[in-house]
């Protein structure tokens, strides 16, 4: 019998590892067909940092449509997919339904009708363009706190419309069939210019219609390149060095010849629209190639970008995380300590993976782990975690598992809410490029957070099996050594953030202390957990008031998390703010009625008695 | 007896802890309205801090604790709680290495707010200056020129500026007329009805009309501050008007007394012992993007007593430490050929080093001690709930 539970505490952690290892055998199996999986491994420079084109495709997409999937028949079934279509095939691309419009003021402006989706394509939005871009001027003019919910959703569609454009002419130019032939005569048409332009100049007779018929094309290559800011050809050295496409054509007069890497996206682009899938294969082959003699660190920078991409241990970690949960949650009620084990096993192997994912984005950075606020809530997930694994090792009662999986799994899904704002691997602004306070004030600080929700969630917790339930004397006196200890580290770990944080402030701005509303925020965490300490202390609370003032830290800690970055607005993404407020806000009320009903089912008990 | 059980009390620490967070919180929010130098001045250095529940709507001012008055208390419950109970053990050295810590770091706090000074320093390439201006402080100056190429320089400060104020001077004496802490100036043919009826009679302030406003206060926004100022000789009828103003370049001349006078509102300025010239100014940008990279200032510090004439890079988070002053990259305008410094002075700038190091340590030690008999006293499992 117990060789059979043996078996069933390694069955469950067993299924996990198959489930990993198929994914990720999934997002190395190469692609049938178009190689769109290494097309999307292709490295260009946008928003200031080399990155796979998988990334930039699908950063877009969530930024555009909310999702990657697209909808319609026939439609791309990746982001990289889809990228190629929107630059070889643009007709086809432009009739996808990925642009959202809920506001019914804005579907009133664009004269469409409520579909189904609430999604809308391109050329569904074409006539619209005058009357947004009017609008779009008025509102511009104003200060973004001051838009009304129209206002913004207006924004962020002409915004996502820019986003979209750019995109559209990053490798080809929308119009051109013959890419290559095409680039060909550029480079023959200008060159052919030269010499009359020359001519021109020794006042001898010349062909005007030559260059006429140059610097028409010219014309047409320097509106390219003003429709874009990817960067896709090598050039020179370093993240710098990177031309934009049809930059590279002109760079093309002077050389001569092209750079191989023009070339190769031309192909890919006649490729992929005469339906020919091994000279698009090829192409990228060559261009791989090319780029792992010429650029090898770049490349493999963004191969494994596409990888990290492809696997998305985060998210796999969050299906982890459900199944750690439930099997804690039933260890309580049915087999106890088998269940309780598969339980632990599941949330090791999901922290292994979320470990895996901060080293591997670390590594693609060049950064400590907390760099924005995505990471952030990555960190604060994996933080937690670490801690309750370790009051799980001591208390052995399956109530660390319960705690690390339900802070890990949120704060896995705020991240992935923060990402649709687009790029989570931005670089870092002047302000902000010092590996070494990133790696000490945030660090700490985020641990700060990490240990101040671990005590909120561990007291939730016991509020709840103290209403619902019964709680022996031995789990109440478990629960509250917990929330006692993790309370201490979170003072300390807030305490030393802060101050390093003033430290930093002092190096960088020469003042220690400004009273913004971040330092603020984090002061206040510090002083909650004092007060918590010494109303201890000063016999003030009892193991239940301990509790619901660990609650009400979770109040404390989000306000500083995310409620001082909705007061000044200065976010770069509108759309998220507004929801992000609305969550706060059902988080907050959700503490406040824990909290109440820790306070109010204690005096129906003593009624009781 | 009763009233020093109270203050070392550990009820009154939580409530005054509690009171803490009631004001930081309601500055913070503030801060929305306000700009956070209001605020610093309302809430934190104040001892009843008057909160305006709806503002822009009804005035519904609402007492609670500043910052000056939870500061004191928190010390003295802090010497008390310590002077009442101190009995010297090896557990409770931790406590006494934090506490005293948090302490030094009040300590540090108010005699920043008291020596500390923030100033700033806009210099084009090429040019070299030997003072900071300070942002949100304006000075009178009226100056005479002697007769060896010197000048006389006397400096009013802002807080003499008022409607009505005289400064006399050898012969004759300077008159505000009217005075605008923060104003609007515009050409006569374009102000409307809402701009003071005052006008200039003399300088290049003529033809101008000026509208009166409540100050800034946000710090990306400088007030522009105007007067209309007489010049009166002893005894005599006024020779004229002048509007003088920050808005205005330059120092504008009349004649009394025998010399040409000048005068003008400017910042008000903080001289150094030596003089800083900025060399070139760099400011790079991530490709195709409008993300600063980063920005730096080249400078040559030029110090006449100490024939010192050396180069230096401020950059950020990389300031210049300099005779007691400190340079700080702040910002840069005019195209990436302007640079401009943040320049503080702070002799207790260690303070918070010293602070943090105490608490930190007193900390990790109080703690691993909860830590170590947490552990010794638990190594069996506990039963699930």
């Amino acid at each position: 019998m117990s060789t059979l539970r043996k078996l069933t505490a390694w069955l469950i952690p067993a299924l996990c590892l198959l489930f990993i290892a198929s994914s990720f055998f999934m997002a190395t199996r190469p692609s049938a067909g178009f190689d769109f999986k290494n097309f999307g491994t292709l490295p260009v420079v946008s928003n200031g940092r080399v990155q796979p084109l998988d990334s930039l495709a699908r950063n877009a997409l969530l930024s555009i449509h909310g999702k990657q999937n697209i909808p319609g028949d026939g439609a791309p079934a990746t982001s990289a997919a889809w990228l190629a279509e929107l630059n070889f095939k643009p007709e086809l691309a432009d009739t996808r339904k990925i642009f959202v419009i809920h506001h019914d003021d804005l579907l009133g402006l664009t004269k469409l009708t409520r579909g189904e989706e609430n999604s809308y394509s391109y050329a569904q939005l074409l006539p619209s363009f005058p009357a947004l871009q009017q609008e779009a001027r008025r509102i511009g003019v104003a200060d973004s706190k001051t838009w009304s919910p129209y206002e913004k959703a207006l924004m962020l569609l002409t915004r996502n419309l820019t986003l979209y454009n750019q995109l559209k002419h990053a490798l080809a130019l929308p119009g051109q069939d013959h890419l290559e032939s095409e680039f060909t005569l550029f480079l023959t048409d200008i060159g052919g210019a030269l010499p009359e332009v020359a001519k021109n100049d020794r006042g001898e007779t010349f062909d005007q219609t030559l260059i006429d018929s140059a610097s028409s094309r010219m014309e047409i290559v320097r509106e390219w390149a003003s429709m874009t800011e990817v960067y896709t050809t090598p050039s020179g050295t370093g993240a710098d060095g990177w031309r934009k496409l049809p930059d590279s054509l002109v760079d093309a007069i002077d050389q001569g010849t092209f750079h191989p890497s023009t070339l190769d996206y031309a192909r890919m682009g006649d490729a992929y629209r005469s339906g020919d899938s091994s000279a698009f294969n090829s192409a990228i082959k060559d261009d791989r190639a090319w780029l792992s003699a010429n650029r090898p660190d770049q490349l493999t920078k963004s191969s494994s970008e596409s990888l990290f991409n492809a696997i998305a241990p985060f998210y796999l970690c969050m299906v982890l995380y459900v199944v750690a949960f439930l099997c804690a949650v039933v260890s309580w009620l049915w087999q106890g300590s088998t269940l309780r084990q598969a339980a632990f096993r599941v949330l090791l192997i999901g922290l292994s993976l979320h470990t895996l994912g901060l080293v591997t984005r670390m590594m693609l950075e060049g950064r400590p782990p907390v760099t924005n606020l995505y990471s952030s809530a990555i960190f604060i997930g994996w933080g937690a975690i670490i801690l309750s694994s370790i009051l799980e090792i001591f208390h052995r009662n399956a109530i660390g598992t319960v705690v690390a999986s339900v802070v890990g799994f949120t704060t896995l899904l705020i991240a992935h809410h923060l990402s649709l704002s687009g790029d989570t691997l931005e670089m870092m602004r002047a302000v902000l490029d010092t590996n070494f306070w990133l790696a000490t004030h945030v660090v700490v600080i985020t641990l700060g957070y990490a240990s101040t929700f671990l005590a909120g969630t561990i007291a939730i917790v016991y509020l709840l099996l103290r209403a619902f339930g019964h709680v022996p004397k031995s789990t109440a006196s478990s629960l509250r050594g917990m929330v006692y200890g993790v309370i201490c580290f979170a003072t300390l770990a807030s305490f030393v953030g802060t101050v390093l944080g003033g430290i930093w402030a002092d190096q960088s701005w020469g003042r220690f202390w400004g009273w913004d509303p971040k330092e603020n925020g984090a002061l206040l965490i510090v002083i909650w957990n004092a007060i918590i300490l010494h109303a201890r202390w000063g016999g003030m609370i009892r193991e239940r008031g301990l509790m619901v003032m660990a609650v009400f830290g979770n109040l404390v800690t989000s306000w500083s998390w995310f409620g001082t970055n909705m007061l000044g607005i200065g976010l770069h993404s509108y759309g998220f703010t507004d929801a992000a407020f609305f969550w706060l806000s059902v988080f907050m009320i959700s503490q406040v009625l824990i909290m109440a009903l820790g306070l109010i089912r204690e005096k129906l008990r003593v009624n009781d008695q | 007896m009763q009233g020093l059980k109270l203050l070392s009390s550990l009820r009154l620490t939580v409530a005054l802890l509690g009171f803490a967070m009631v004001l930081i919180f309601i500055a913070t929010i503030s801060q929305v309205e306000l700009g956070i130098h209001e605020v610093q001045a309302k809430f934190f250095r104040s001892w009843i801090a008057w909160w305006d529940i709806m503002p822009g709507e009804k005035k519904v001012p609402i007492p609670i604790p500043g910052g000056t008055l939870l500061g004191s208390l928190l010390v003295l419950n802090l010497l008390a709680a310590h002077g009442a109970r101190f009995k010297f053990s090896w557990s409770k050295v931790g406590m006494v290495v934090i506490h005293s810590g948090i302490l030094l770091l009040l300590l540090g706090e108010l005699f920043t707010g008291l020596l500390g000074r923030e100033a700033q320093m806009t210099l084009n390439e090429g040019q070299i200056l030997n003072y900071s201006t300070f942002p949100r402080e304006v000075e009178l100056v009226v100056i005479r020129p002697d007769s060896d190429g010197l000048e006389t320089v006397t400096a009013i400060p802002q807080a003499r500026l008022k409607d009505g104020a005289e400064f006399p001077f050898g012969g004759f004496s300077v008159r505000i007329q009217s005075y605008f802490s923060n104003s609007e100036i515009l050409a006569e043919s374009e102000a409307t009805e809402a701009f003071d009826k005052t006008h200039a009679t003399e300088g290049s302030g003529k033809g101008y009309a000026v509208l009166r406003k409540p100050r800034e206060a946000t710090d990306d926004r400088k007030d522009l501050t105007s007067a209309f100022v007489e010049i009166i000789p002893d005894g005599g009828k006024s020779q004229g008007r002048w509007l003088l103003s920050n808005a205005l370049k330059g120092e504008q001349s009349f004649p009394a007394a025998g010399w040409l006078w000048k005068m003008a509102i400017r910042q008000r300025r903080l001289y150094h012992e030596f003089s800083i010239k900025l060399v070139d100014f760099s400011h790079d940008r991530y490709l195709g993007t409008d993300v600063p990279k980063n920005f730096s200032s080249k400078i040559r510090i030029l110090n006449p007593d100490t024939g010192e004439n050396r180069e230096d890079l401020i950059y950020m988070n990389h300031p210049l430490r300099y005779g007691g002053l400190t340079f700080y990259q702040a910002g840069f305008e005019n195209n990436d050929s302007t640079t401009i410094f943040q320049v503080v002075r702070n002799p207790v700038w260690t303070i918070p080093y010293i602070a943090c190091a105490m608490v930190g340590l007193g900390l990790l030690w109080v703690f691993s001690q909860h830590l170590i008999k947490a552990i010794s006293r638990r190594n069996k499992p506990t039963p699930a709930p």
